[in-house]
C-alpha cells in the first residue's frame, strides 16, 4: 500500500449524520471525511449501516420510503440535502455499483451509452469513443468488442459487474460508491475487481462498502468501521488494520466478535 | 477533523430538467386521480337520479316491497324480489362453480403435468374471454331448452339456468385466482408434509389448501362479484318474472335480477318518470352490494400479502381456525346436505328428497372409513372429473357455436348490411361498429390507464394519496358493467348532451376497461427489478428518464397483454353500450363519432331475444363474435408466453 505524501484534500464530508428508516435509527451522528483520489472501505457487520451511509453520499435513500436524513453531507462543501440541490447532478458525479450486477435489458454497447445519452450526448461517434474508453478502463474491452450488440444479460456474472463499472465511469464521475461489488462473484472475478479498484483511484475517488476484510486490507487507503449504525473508527488502513484505537474494533478485525 | 477544501467551489448547477420533471409527474397524478373523480362521477350521478326514488317511494318500501310492477297503475316499487332473485341466482352459480373451480386449481397447481397444464391454463383463458351476450344466447337457445325438456316443466327459463350460467361465467374467476394462492403456498410446507408419510391428498387436504384459504377465499368473493354484476347472460335465461320463487328452493321457478331489471327496463323508460329514477335507485343498491363485496375481496388479498410478507396477522388467520375446526366443517356440510335435499324436494317430490338424504348420510358414513390409499384415489377421480366437467361445458359451447355458426359465413354475411330484420344479409355494421367502438375505448383508456399506473408505481411514495387512487381504481373494477351503461346514459348522453352516439360508447366502454388497463399495467411495471431503476439513477438520469428508457422496455409485454385483454372486453361487452352508442339496425356506417353504431354483442342479442326465426343468422354472429374475441385474446396469450420466457433475468 503506498501511501502519497501529501495530505489528500476531502472531497465529501458528514457531519452529525443521522438516518431513521421509520422509527429506526440506521446512523447515529456518523462523522467521516472521504479524500479525494483515495480508496475508503467501509466495513462492519451485517446491519451496521454501512450500505446506508454509502447510499447518503448519491442520495439513492431518497428512494427509500419512509426514510429521513439530519445533520451534513457535504460534497465539495455543499449540503446535497438541500431542496435546491440537484439530485440527478449529484448522481452524475457521484457514480455507484451496486451489489447484484444489475445491467439494462439492453445490448452492452447501449448499457455504456446510456448514461452519456441521458446527460445529452447525440453523437455517434463520441458515443462510440466513450463506449471503447469506458470499457477498456474497466478491463472488458478485449472481452466484449466483437458483441457489443449483442445483449448485456448473456455475459457471466463477473464480466456483467465490470460491465456496470464501465457503464458508472462512462459519465465521467468524481466519486464511485462500491456497495459490496463483489459479494455476488466468484474469486477470479474478485481479483480482476479488486485490480481494477487500484487502478480506478488514479483519476476517481473510490468508496466501498465490503464484508470480506482481506479485501478491505488489499484495496484501501482509509478504513471505516461501523457497528450498530455509529462509525467506531476512521483512520489510515494500515493504522486501523495493525493499531486499532478501540477494542471493538480491534475484536472485530481479529474475528474474537460477539 | 480539519477542513481542506482546495477543490474551486462547484458552480452550483441550476436545476436542470426540474420543471420538466414535476410537469410529467404531475400530468401522471392527473391520470391517476382521474380513476377517482370518475367513481365520485358515477355515485354522484346514479345517487343524484336514484334520489326521487327513494324521496317518493321512500326507502324502506322501496327495499322491501315485494312487488315491482312499475308500469301498473297503481305501480308498484318494491325490489325485494330483485334482490332475493340475485341472491338466489348468485348462491346457486357458487354452489356449482366453487368445487368446480377449487378442484380445477387444485388439478392444475398439484397434479396437472406442465404440458397439459399449459394447454388447459389458455382453454380456462378462453372461457373467460367468451362474451356475456354469447353465454346468453347459448343458455337461451341450449341450456333452457335442455332444462324443459329434462324437468318437463314449460320453459327452462329460470333461476336454476341463470345459476349454472354464472357458475360457468364465474369458474374462470376463481379458478386462476386459486390457483395462484395455491400455487404461492411454499414448497416446505409440501416436503414437510410428505416427509412424515402423508399421502399426496392428505398434505392437499390439510397442508396446502389450508395455507391457500384466504387467497381461495377472495377467489369466491371475486367470483360472487362477476356473478352480481352480470347481466347478458343473466337476463336472456332467468325468465325475468319479479317473483320470489315458491317455495324458496325451487329452482325452476323464473326470477328477475337487479341487473336485468336494468337491462330490461332502461331502454324503455321514459326519462325523468319516477320509473326512471326507480332504475337509478335499482343501480345504486346493486353498485352497493357489488362494491361492499369486491371490497371484501380486496382486503382480503391485502392481508394475504401482509401476511405471507410477515408484517401482519390479520383476518385470514381467524378465518382459517374457523375453517380449520372440524365443528365448522361438519355444520357446513350438514347444511349443504340439507339445501341439496330441499332443492330436490321442491323439484321432484318428498320421495326423491328423502332418497338424496339417505344416499348423503350413508356417503358420511362411509367416506370417513376409506384406507388412506382409498380415499386418495377417490379424492383424485373426483378432481380429474371436475376437470373433466369444466372442459367438456366449454367444448358443448365452442362445438355448439361453431358447428352451427360455420354455414352462415359467407362473403355476403361478412359484408352486407342486415335485411330483413337481421334474418337476412349481413353483419358488416356490425363488425365495423364494434371495431370502432372498441379503437376509440382504447384510444381513451390507454393513456389515462397507463399514466395512472405510471404513478401509482414509480413515482410511488406510498400515502393518503395512492391510498386513494387504488381505493378508486378497486372500486372502478368491481362496477358492474350495466352501472357503466347507466352512468354512459345519464352522463354523456344527457347531460352532456352527446346522444345515443359512438362517442358515448367509446368512453363508457373506455371507463370499463380504465381499471383492467391501470391494474395489468402496474403489475408489470412491479416486475420491473428495483435493481434497473437504481443503477439508471445512480447514472445522474432523471426520473422520468429512467421511467421511459429503462423500465417501460421491460414492462412492455405486460402492458402490451392487459391492453389486449381490455380490447376483447371491449369488443364483447352489451351492457355498457345497450343504452349509449346502439342501434340494431343500420344500413350505413356511422358518419361522425355523434352517429349511433351497430356493434356485433348487441346485434346478438336482440337477434336471440327480439327476432323468430333467424336462428342461422343469430349462430353466425356470435361465431364471429367468437371468433374476433379469441383471436384478440390468442394473441395476448401468445404475447404473454413469448415474452415471458425471452424477458427472464
Amino acid at each position: 500500500m503506498t501511501m502519497t505524501p501529501t495530505t489528500p484534500e476531502t472531497i465529501i464530508e458528514t457531519r452529525g449524520l443521522d438516518l431513521w428508516y421509520g422509527p429506526v435509527r440506521a446512523l447515529k451522528e456518523i462523522a467521516i471525511p472521504i479524500r479525494a483520489n483515495r480508496v475508503t472501505a467501509l466495513i462492519g457487520p451485517s446491519g451496521c449501516g454501512k450500505s446506508t451511509l454509502l447510499r447518503c453520499f448519491n442520495r439513492m435513500n431518497d428512494l427509500v420510503p419512509d426514510c429521513r436524513v439530519g445533520g451534513l453531507v457535504l460534497y465539495h462543501g455543499a449540503d446535497i440535502n438541500d431542496p435546491a440541490y440537484d439530485v440527478v447532478e449529484l448522481r452524475k458525479r457521484v457514480g455507484m455499483v451496486f451489489q447484484k450486477p444489475n445491467p439494462f435489458p439492453k445490448s452492452i454497447y447501449e448499457n455504456i451509452a446510456y448514461g452519456p445519452r441521458v446527460h445529452g450526448e447525440r453523437d455517434r461517434k463520441g458515443l462510440d469513443a466513450i463506449v471503447e474508453r469506458s470499457l477498456r478502463q474497466a478491463a472488458l474491452w478485449d472481452e466484449v468488442k466483437d458483441r457489443l450488440h449483442e445483449s448485456a444479460l448473456g455475459l457471466s456474472g463477473g464480466q456483467q459487474q465490470r460491465l456496470c463499472i464501465a457503464r458508472t465511469l462512462a459519465v465521467e464521475p468524481d466519486v464511485i460508491l462500491m456497495d459490496e461489488p463483489c459479494s455476488a462473484l466468484d474469486p477470479l472475478a474478485t481479483a480482476k475487481i479488486e485490480d481494477l479498484i487500484d487502478d480506478l483511484k488514479q483519476n476517481y475517488t473510490v468508496i466501498i462498502v465490503t464484508h470480506n476484510m482481506q479485501q478491505a486490507a488489499r484495496v484501501s487507503d482509509f478504513t471505516g468501521f461501523m457497528y450498530l449504525g455509529e462509525l467506531v473508527e476512521y483512520g489510515e488502513t494500515l493504522q486501523v488494520f495493525e493499531r486499532p484505537t478501540k477494542e471493538l474494533t480491534e475484536r472485530y478485525i481479529t474475528g474474537r466478535f460477539g | 477533523m480539519e477542513q481542506t477544501f482546495t477543490v474551486a467551489e462547484v458552480p452550483r448547477v441550476p436545476p436542470r430538467s426540474v420543471n420538466r420533471e414535476s410537469i410529467i409527474s404531475g400530468l401522471w397524478l392527473l391520470c391517476a386521480l382521474f380513476a377517482v373523480v370518475i367513481v365520485f362521477f358515477i355515485l354522484l350521478f346514479l345517487v343524484w337520479d336514484g334520489l326521487p326514488a327513494f324521496q317518493e317511494i321512500g326507502l324502506v318500501p322501496f327495499l322491501t316491497g315485494t312487488t315491482w310492477s312499475p308500469t301498473f297503475v297503481p305501480p308498484a316499487y318494491g325490489i325485494l324480489p330483485l334482490i332475493v332473485g340475485t341472491l338466489l341466482v348468485t348462491i346457486g352459480a357458487m354452489v356449482i362453480a366453487v368445487p368446480l373451480s377449487i378442484a380445477t386449481a387444485i388439478y392444475l397447481s398439484e397434479l396437472a403435468p406442465y404440458r397439459v397444464k399449459v394447454a388447459v391454463k389458455p382453454a380456462i383463458e378462453l372461457l373467460a374471454g367468451i362474451p356475456s351476450v354469447v353465454y346468453g344466447f347459448f343458455g337461451l337457445i341450449v341450456l333452457v331448452e335442455f332444462l324443459r325438456i329434462t324437468f318437463q316443466v314449460p320453459s327452462g327459463e329460470s333461476m336454476l339456468a341463470g345459476a349454472i350460467l354464472l357458475g360457468i361465467m364465474s369458474l374462470p374467476t376463481i379458478i386462476s385466482v386459486s390457483e395462484d394462492a395455491i400455487a404461492a403456498v411454499p414448497r416446505e410446507f409440501r416436503e414437510g408434509s410428505l416427509a412424515l408419510g402423508a399421502t399426496r391428498w392428505q398434505t392437499i387436504r390439510q397442508v396446502v389448501v389450508p395455507a391457500a384459504l384466504s387467497g381461495i377465499t377472495a377467489a369466491i368473493i371475486l367470483g360472487m362479484g362477476r356473478a352480481i354484476g352480470e347481466t347478458m347472460a343473466v337476463l336472456m335465461v332467468t325468465g325475468n318474472a319479479a317473483i320470489i320463487p315458491s317455495p324458496i328452493t325451487n329452482v325452476l321457478s323464473p326470477v328477475r335480477t337487479l341487473t336485468g331489471t336494468l337491462g330490461i327496463e332502461m331502454g324503455e323508460v321514459a326519462i325523468g318518470s319516477l320509473h326512471y329514477h326507480a332504475l337509478f335507485a335499482v343501480a345504486t343498491v346493486l353498485l352497493l352490494i357489488t362494491l361492499a363485496v369486491n371490497l371484501g375481496a380486496t382486503r382480503i388479498l391485502a392481508r394475504l400479502n401482509a401476511r405471507t410478507t410477515g408484517r401482519k396477522k390479520g383476518v385470514s388467520l381467524r378465518l382459517s381456525g374457523i375453517v380449520d375446526s372440524p365443528q365448522t366443517g361438519k355444520v357446513v356440510l350438514g347444511l349443504l346436505a340439507l339445501l341439496v335435499a330441499a332443492v330436490i324436494g321442491a323439484v321432484g317430490g318428498l320421495v326423491s328428497a328423502g332418497a338424496a338424504l339417505m344416499v348423503i348420510i350413508v356417503l358420511a358414513f362411509a367416506l370417513p372409513r376409506l384406507s388412506r390409499r382409498r380415499s386418495q384415489q377417490l379424492a383424485f377421480l373426483l378432481l380429474y372429473a371436475a376437470v373433466g366437467v369444466v372442459l367438456l361445458i366449454l367444448a358443448i359451447i365452442l362445438f355448439d357455436i361453431v358447428s352451427k355458426g360455420l354455414p352462415a359465413l359467407s362473403w355476403e354475411f361478412l359484408t352486407g348490411s342486415p335485411r330483413d330484420l337481421g334474418r337476412a344479409g349481413g353483419i358488416f355494421p356490425a363488425i365495423v361498429g364494434t371495431l370502432y367502438l372498441v379503437a376509440g375505448s382504447i384510444a381513451f383508456a390507454l393513456p389515462l390507464g397507463i399514466g395512472a399506473a405510471i404513478y401509482l408505481v414509480e413515482y410511488r411514495r406510498e400515502g393518503r394519496l395512492t391510498r386513494l387512487i387504488r381505493v378508486g381504481v378497486d372500486l372502478l373494477n368491481g362496477t358492474p358493467s350495466i352501472v357503466f351503461g347507466l352512468f354512459g346514459l345519464t352522463f354523456l348522453v344527457l347531460f352532456l348532451g352527446f346522444g345515443v352516439s359512438m362517442l358515448a360508447g367509446q368512453l363508457t366502454l373506455g371507463l370499463m376497461v380504465l381499471p383492467t388497463i391501470i391494474r395489468t399495467t402496474e403489475e408489470a411495471l412491479r416486475q420491473v427489478p428495483q435493481g434497473l431503476r437504481e443503477g439508471s439513477l445512480a447514472l445522474g438520469a432523471t426520473r422520468w428518464q429512467t421511467i421511459s428508457r429503462v423500465v417501460l422496455g421491460p414492462a412492455a409485454p405486460g402492458i402490451i397483454t392487459g391492453t389486449i385483454l381490455s380490447i376483447g372486453r371491449a369488443a364483447g361487452e352489451t351492457a355498457p353500450i345497450l343504452f349509449t352508442a346502439v342501434v340494431f339496425s343500420q344500413r350505413y356506417l356511422p358518419a361522425s363519432v355523434f352517429d349511433p353504431v351497430m356493434a356485433l354483442p348487441y346485434h346478438l342479442f336482440i337477434l336471440a331475444t327480439n327476432v323468430p326465426g333467424a336462428e342461422t343468422n343469430q349462430y353466425g354472429t356470435a361465431l364471429v363474435l367468437i371468433l374476433l374475441v379469441s383471436a384478440i385474446y390468442a394473441v395476448a396469450i401468445a404475447v404473454r408466453t413469448r415474452y415471458h420466457t425471452a424477458l427472464r433475468l
